[in-house]
């Protein structure tokens, strides 16, 4: 007999629809193929089902089974195929009959039981997309379908719980819809600013970069707090809104790094990738493609510590991510576009030494060091940062706490969420989220000067020698200070300090 | 010692047919003959059409007759199941069982194993 389940493919973002179909004949030498450009995982789910079949309670039937994943061209991956040909092979069997029109998901343990399986966010979208009413998936991966509106998210513990339902026996309730606004939190972070002393022109900068989204450069010796400084950025970052959840989650389930039970990622992502970090780490890759760390910090922060020390063609390779947003990789298996709109953190030391125009310790380096050492970071990656400073050494004074602290890490987060409501107005179905995502036709849109602001940006530009890339840069810089101060326009104060910025500190 | 395998074999696959015999397997055909090798018994048990293949040894030395029988022995086994199907112009459900025997040295059987349906 024949059978047909329903199911899906993913491909990076994307989902296909998948005919598993199932075919148990009675005649010849019994034998178990799966054909329709399997990888190795679906080959493998032979044994898995078999051994789970016999471990529900189900002899495994003798027959030539045959499975096909249609359409046949398309290359399947991954171990979701081994629910819906279990539930094949006993439809086709005559162990139960259904005209359940539903998809099924998940991956078998040996004893019958659901395992977590990555994906279930990007199946239940799809079925919402098509129309498909019900979706059966492991329940350790069912809330995160469970998010998904207008689609009933069946959680299936094993598959002896799936057949009785089927069977009409005992049925299974359906989840219902869970709230992402509830389980959106704030960052964790390791330190709160107000732990941090000094370095005020630091903080002031982080407040934008985070209000903002902007590309953060931090320049300074060892010991000055860069990498203090950029951990406890998380703490001042705004909560993710429920859209930018769901475009992180996606990224996250397609992953496989969803924790099992969990619903969304609840908090902004902040990556920090050591910098032996390889290419396809960090850009993403393999012959399949997995999304790599600038795809992981997808509306968050990817913190690269130490950035000199990244091979340049790791760095060279973000520039086209940074710009766009987005990275399309392209590997004989497929193509496929995973959204990558970062915020870059960097630190770096000022020379191979890290001395550097200390006030009391002297530079080892030569000239010709200095040099070399500068030549790491290219002009173009530069140029895509928007704020570039200088944490210099910290005074005795302000360690040893004779001055008073600075802002907790709450007040700051307060001002910083002011201003990204302000720019979520602001941006309402463009479909951006903060003022560094603005593309040039929206920076002209938004980001009107005075006429003093445009004598100051003239001036700046041929005393700088600004390219047109850093002036955009620089109106989305004071946009952003703008906003922080709940000012409608751009005034020449705010462009004076966003100017203040580019001043090249590496 | 010099062994007769061929003697060995031959007692194995008629204690085997008495065995099937035992179990109500209708026996269709013994040393079926092909250009790949020769299928040790054919038979019938209900509807399935069964290639036997026999596998018989005295005493433990060099392992268990189990582990004589291998992929390939069974893939060969198979496409002789084919050909014969082809032979006889049907087409019927159809299983490769294995039988394992050690005897003892004098002869008698020290065990008998029938392992039905092996892939």
């Amino acid at each position: 007999m024949l059978a047909c389940i329903k199911s899906v493919a993913c491909v990076g973002l994307q989902s296909f629809p998948v005919d598993v179909e199932v075919d148990v004949a009675e005649k010849g030498f019994p034998s178990f193929n799966i054909v329709g450009l399997p990888d190795k995982a679906v080959g493998e789910a032979r044994e898995r089902v078999r051994t789970a079949l016999v471990n529900c309670g189900f002899a495994f039937p003798q027959k030539k089974i045959t499975i096909n994943l249609a359409p046949a061209d398309l290359p399947k991956e991954g171990s979701a195929y081994d629910l819906p040909i279990a539930i094949g092979i006993l439809v086709a069997n005559g162990d139960i009959q259904t005209g359940e029109s539903g998809i099924f998901f998940g991956e078998l343990s040996l004893d019958s039981s659901l395992r977590h399986t990555k994906g279930a966010l990007l199946l239940a979208i799809f079925a919402k997309k098509v129309g498909v009413r019900r979706i059966f998936v492991p329940i350790m991966s069912a809330n995160e379908a469970a998010v998904v509106a207008g689609v009933e998210v069946y959680p299936v513990r094993g598959l002896k719980d799936l057949v009785e339902h089927l069977r009409g026996v005992k049925l299974l309730i359906p989840l219902k819809t869970i709230a992402i606004k509830d389980l959106i939190e704030n960052a964790t972070p390791d330190f709160d600013m107000e732990e941090i002393v000094g370095q005020e022109m630091a903080k002031r900068a982080l407040t934008i970069a985070a209000a903002g989204g902007h590309n953060i450069l931090m320049s300074g010796p060892p010991g000055s707090g860069k990498t203090m400084l950029s951990r406890a950025l998380p703490s001042v970052m705004p909560t993710l809104t429920e859209e930018e959840t769901m475009e992180v989650t996606r990224i996250y389930s397609s992953a496989g790094l969803m924790q099992p039970g969990e619903a969304i990622i609840r908090r902004r992502p902040f990556r920090s990738p050591h910098h032996s970090t390889s290419l396809a780490g960090l850009i993403g890759g393999g012959s399949h493609p997995v999304p790599g760390e600038v795809s992981l910090a997808h509306l968050g922060v990817l913190f690269l510590d130490e950035m000199a020390e990244f091979p340049r063609s790791v760095l060279e390779a973000m520039r086209q991510p940074m710009e766009d947003g987005k990275v399309e990789i392209s590997r004989a298996a497929g193509r496929v576009t995973y959204p990558a709109s970062f915020q870059l953190v960097a630190a770096v030391n000022p020379c191979p030494c890290g001395y550097l125009d200390h006030p009391t310790h002297e530079c080892k380096c030569t000239i010709r060091d200095i040099e070399k050492y500068k030549r790491r970071i290219s002009g173009p990656i530069l140029d895509r940062i928007d704020l570039h400073i200088n944490v210099p050494a910290v005074d005795a004074e302000k360690i040893i706490g004779t001055v008073s602290k600075g802002e907790s890490s709450m007040v700051i987060r307060e001002r910083v969420m002011k201003a990204r409501g302000i720019q979520s107005r602001r941006f309402e179905s463009t479909g951006i989220f903060c003022n560094a995502q603005m593309k040039n036709k929206q920076v002209k849109e938004f980001c009107k000067l005075d006429s003093g602001g445009v004598r100051i940006l003239r001036l700046s530009m041929e005393k700088f020698d600004l390219s047109a890339r850093a002036y955009f840069r620089v109106l989305k810089v004071a946009r952003t200070i703008a906003d922080l101060e709940g000012s409608e326009d751009i005034k020449s104060v705010h462009l004076a300090e966003a100017l203040q910025y580019r001043e090249r500190v590496f | 010692m010099k062994s007769n395998n061929k003697v060995t074999g031959n007692r194995g696959e008629e204690l085997a047919v008495v065995y099937l015999q035992k179990k109500h397997f209708l026996i269709i055909e013994r040393n079926f003959r092909t250009r790949f090798g020769e299928i040790d018994i054919i038979c019938r048990d209900g509807q399935t059409l069964v290639f036997v293949e026999v596998k018989t040894k005295i005493g433990h030395d060099f392992g268990e007759p189990e582990e004589m029988v291998n992929k390939s022995k069974i893939g060969k086994v198979k496409r002789m199941g084919e050909v014969y199907l082809q032979d006889k112009g049907i087409n019927v459900s159809c299983r490769v069982d294995v039988v394992a025997i050690v005897l003892e040295n004098n002869g008698s059987v020290e065990r008998l194993e029938h392992y039905q349906a092996v892939y």
